[in-house]
């Protein structure tokens, strides 16, 4: 591994493992819907950053100790996959826990956040996998990395089948609020009922969303073999850049939305890049938390919807674009869940990367998490295992800022060329 | 039933004829006393006043036999006074509760297990049955250093631990008697594995601020039998010491303790020993009998130690690769059974009562002597005391002396439960356990308590104490907030 100045930087890792505070009992079970196992070969990267005033003072323990009341309420991401007796995945609520990775930087965080490559954020964030050994793979990592400056970055590693980002978002947002001695609700509810029912009926319609890979058994990891390497970059967009966007760009009779205009310059910004084979559908996915229930904490509650161009995406204009992303979905949850359905969770799918992504996470209160009364100065969300269509994240700036922050995962050699081509004609860096 | 009935009413003879037996010779004293005073007061009535009158008088009392009788009377009573063994009482005692932040579930243990033995499938598998068949709960707890993967255990974080819990321990301890630390003639710190130096004795007596004259002693190496040796040494400090008081403190270290070899026979310790602490006072100041909760009334202390097996049955020793760690002897289940029958064969002639002796010779002689073909007698130790702490080393120990002792299942409750709680916490389990008595309120002025601990050598010690005065639910303690959900159900085998 060359030190390019990132990956050497991180070291020192050192394992641990909370467990919930009290004994969650025998026989506890998370059931999986088939929007959960959907989602099972992706993975959130959530990386907070915090400065030096908001962890002076606080020992590892101190960070510890919250954790073991937070786990309580949040039980189900303690526990660990297993299957049924007709092969389908659950979650057993076992108390295996949550691992906690400690480590050390070698650079601030200043030095740090202003590196060229952005591929490094994964270094703070530990590389989850659920499997080869399924039944004992943890399915949460928190990993509280210190930098030279005295600065702390916190690392959120989730498997997507435990729940969307929203889900992830409130997790960690609900420690920030434990360590503050807020008391915490006495239980949440985190839904153990078993899964809907399996529909036998002829599917109506395959759904574009949902792409079926290989069967990779009991490793849920998309394979990468002959595969291009896919990074990630993340652009921040201002506010003031963002309100010159969509007053240049909105259509004659309605005002755009930031994450539809956004979505709808990646969109024709990639299809440039692509040339021919630019892509004419692409999969629209809302995070929001209408989608789920009081009692509903930990849920794959996304809409997740396609968008089909009729138009040639590269020329045509972006408030057009824009347009069709906001009022032409199609949600394709149901066929969704149909199709997973099916066979019970046996086969394994892909939703993210199926099709050239967008995934709204505007409405994820990205900065809840506070330490010691102090906000992330940044913060973002990455995934780990998308196809190769690639996706973007469009999520709320820095507080106070209104911006952007968007999320790129791309394979390298289109984000290459994404940089350029948003730098120069859009002025976003 | 018709055929039932001549069994059941033969069986509740029985039950009477052996009660009858048992009240007839552990009173005999009183129903021949009983006899001879009814006989006197016959005696009395029929001589009448007068005649009674006239032996008084008849009888010459000069003043120099009177002053002599009194003085030898007077004499006698001071003898035998000065020469009693002064009485050592319990004030209070106080078990470590460690926190929630120490608590490791089964699948957490097996999880860490397969991770830094990855290599070593078939260990961690023999780990799992162990922890499956072992009697432990989900909420035992050890300590900070064992929760990394993979452990690394320094003499620092053996410090911290034994500061963490031997503090807890004596300042819940200082609490609750009140006591000062100045208070404080004899101190006796006792921990097997972890022996620093300075001592862990001295560590206290630093943290403290106790006097330059106190006496502290440090045992280590001495097993899970540690904590009855150290009550038996304070004891006899306390016979010369008059009045004194004495903190004893019971702990066992895990941190050096983690074993991260590959041999089976020293992995089993990683399976079942846990963090615990208990810190104790006694004196044998007499004003203190009021508020003491017990009275020590024996130690017995054997050592099985001349048998070459039974020194080697608990051994700590390098494996193969160099790594230390406690190996069990497959025969230590047989060398306990031995140690405890040496043990009461010098118990029981302290604390059962006649009718039960008396069974127990008549069936020696006719075994030894006439060669009658009779079943040794197992002495009734239920009729002797009213609750047993026996020390929780595992499973199968608390079974063994179950089985051993004819003990019901109500007997040995305290010390499954405290093995499910705390696990084993060698030589302060016994407190947990009489903790845990208490906290069921089932502990009454009189009732006669036995403790038995096992520990490497091979020792078998016994303490036995009488409660002085009824004792409520403790407001506080390590079961306070887990009582009410015990006595639970602890199955063969648990579902990993």
């Amino acid at each position: 591994m060359v030190s390019d100045g990132g990956e050497g930087s991180v070291y020192g890792f050192r394992l641990s493992s909370v467990v919930p505070a009290t004994v969650t009992g025998e026989d506890k079970v998370h059931g999986l819907s088939n929007m959960d196992l959907a989602m099972k070969l992706h993975y959130l990267k959530g990386v907070y950053f915090f400065r030096r005033e908001a962890v002076e003072g606080l020992t590892i323990s101190d960070l510890k100790e919250p954790m073991f009341e937070w786990l309580k309420l949040y039980y189900p991401t303690s526990g660990r996959i297993r299957r049924s007796e007709s092969g389908r995945p659950m979650i057993r609520c076992n108390d295996g826990g949550v691992r906690i990775v400690e480590a050390q930087c070698d650079k601030s965080v200043d030095e740090w956040m202003a590196m060229e490559d952005h591929d490094i954020h994964n270094c703070l964030t530990y590389d989850q996998v659920l499997g080869p050994d399924l039944a004992f793979s943890p399915l949460v990592f928190i990993q509280l990395t210190w930098f030279k400056c005295g600065a702390m970055s916190v690392g959120l590693s989730w498997a997507h089948v435990l729940g969307d980002v929203v889900s992830a978002s409130d997790f960690i947002n609900m420690w920030g609020s434990i360590m503050a001695d807020h008391a915490p609700p006495r239980s949440l509810g985190t839904n153990p009922t078993s899964p809907k029912p399996q529909f036998h009926q002829k599917l109506s319609q395959k759904p574009f969303s949902l792409k079926m890979t290989h069967p990779i058994g009991d490793h849920w990891l998309l394979p990468r073999a002959n595969h291009p390497r896919m990074g990630t970059r993340y652009f921040h967009v201002t506010l003031d850049q963002l309100k010159r966007l969509l007053s240049a760009h909105s259509g004659p009779h309605a005002q755009s939305q930031p994450f539809q205009l956004l979505s709808a310059i990646m969109w024709k910004t990639l299809a440039k890049i692509q040339g021919e084979s630019e892509p004419k559908i692409v999969t629209v996915c809302r995070n929001s938390y209408g989608e789920r229930g009081d009692d509903e904490i930990l849920k794959n509650a996304m809409v997740v919807s396609r968008v089909e161009a009729d138009i040639g995406v590269a020329e045509a204009d972006v408030s057009d674009l824009a347009k069709l992303i906001a009022e032409k979905t199609v949600c394709e949850n149901g066929m969704i869940e149909e199709t997973v359905g099916g066979d019970d969770g046996k086969s394994d799918f892909i939703v993210y990367g199926a099709n050239l992504t967008f995934v709204n996470l505007e409405e994820v209160k990205l900065f809840g998490l506070e330490i010691q009364g102090h906000k992330p100065v940044w913060a973002s969300y990455s995934i780990g295992g998308v196809g190769d269509e690639g996706a973007f994240l469009v999520l709320p700036a820095p507080d106070g800022d209104g911006g952007r922050t968007v999320t790129a995962i791309l394979p390298e050699n289109q984000l290459a060329w994404l940089r350029r081509e948003l730098k120069d004609e859009w002025g976003i860096a | 039933m018709p055929q039932a009935s001549p069994e059941l009413s033969s069986s509740v003879k029985l039950k009477y004829v052996k009660l009858g037996y048992q009240y007839l010779v552990n009173h005999i004293l009183t129903l021949l006393l009983i006899p001879i005073m009814v006989g006197v007061l016959i005696e009395v009535l029929r001589l009448g006043p007068d005649e009674i009158l006239n032996l008084w008088n008849s009888l010459h009392f000069d003043l120099v036999q009177i002053l002599c009788s009194s003085f030898l009377i007077i004499f006698a009573t001071t003898v035998y006074f000065m020469s009693k063994p002064r009485s050592i009482y319990l004030v209070d005692y106080a078990c470590y509760k460690p926190p929630v932040m120490l608590r490791v579930p089964f699948a957490t243990f097996m999880e860490h297990a397969r991770l830094v033995l990855s290599s070593q499938p078939k260990s961690v598998e023999f780990q799992t049955r162990i922890l499956e068949r072992s009697g432990l709960g989900e909420e035992t707890c050890l300590p900070l250093t064992v929760h990394y993967i993979p452990p690394r255990p320094t003499m620092e974080a053996a410090r911290d631990e034994a500061q963490l819990v031997i503090f807890s321990a004596m300042d819940s301890l200082l609490n609750k008697t009140g006591l000062k630390p100045k208070d404080i003639d004899i101190l006796i710190v006792n921990c097997s594995i972890f022996s620093p130096t300075p001592s862990l004795s001295a560590m206290v007596i630093n943290k403290y601020k106790m006097r330059s004259n106190i006496k502290s002693f440090n045992l280590s190496g001495m097993g899970c039998s540690a904590g009855l040796i150290s009550i038996d040494l304070a004891r006899d400090l306390l016979q010369v010491h008059p009045n004194s008081n004495a903190v004893v403190v019971s702990t066992e270290i895990i941190t050096p303790n983690c074993y991260q070899g590959n041999q089976r026979a020293m992995l089993v310790p990683n399976c079942l020993f846990r963090m615990g602490g208990a810190a104790i006072l006694l004196t044998n100041r007499r004003w203190e009998h009021r508020r003491a909760k017990y009275r020590l009334v024996h130690v017995v202390r054997t050592h099985k130690g001349a048998d070459d097996k039974a020194y080697r049955c608990v051994m700590e020793e390098e494996d193969p690769e160099g790594k230390v760690g406690i190996s069990l002897s497959k025969d230590l289940m047989v060398i306990a059974g031995e140690a405890l029958k040496t043990n009461i064969t010098t118990t029981g002639p302290l604390v059962l009562p006649a009718s039960e002796q008396l069974l127990f010779l008549l069936t020696l002689i006719g075994r030894k002597i006439f060669k009658q073909n009779w079943k040794p007698y197992i002495p009734d130790f239920k009729l002797a005391f009213e609750h047993f702490c026996i020390h929780a080393g595992g499973r199968a120990v608390i079974d063994e002396l179950q089985q051993n002792l004819q003990l019901s299942a109500e007997h040995v409750e305290a010390s499954r439960m405290a093995l499910h709680r705390f696990g084993n916490t060698s030589s302060s389990s016994l407190w947990y356990e009489l903790s845990y008595i208490e906290a069921k309120g089932r502990m009454k002025k009189g009732d006669r308590i036995w403790q038995i601990a096992f520990g490497s050598g091979f020792k078998c010690n016994s303490a036995i104490w009488k409660c002085n005065r009824s004792i409520e639910p403790p407001r506080d303690g390590p079961w306070l907030d887990c009582i009410h959900r015990y006595p639970v159900h602890i199955p063969e085998v648990v579902k990993l």
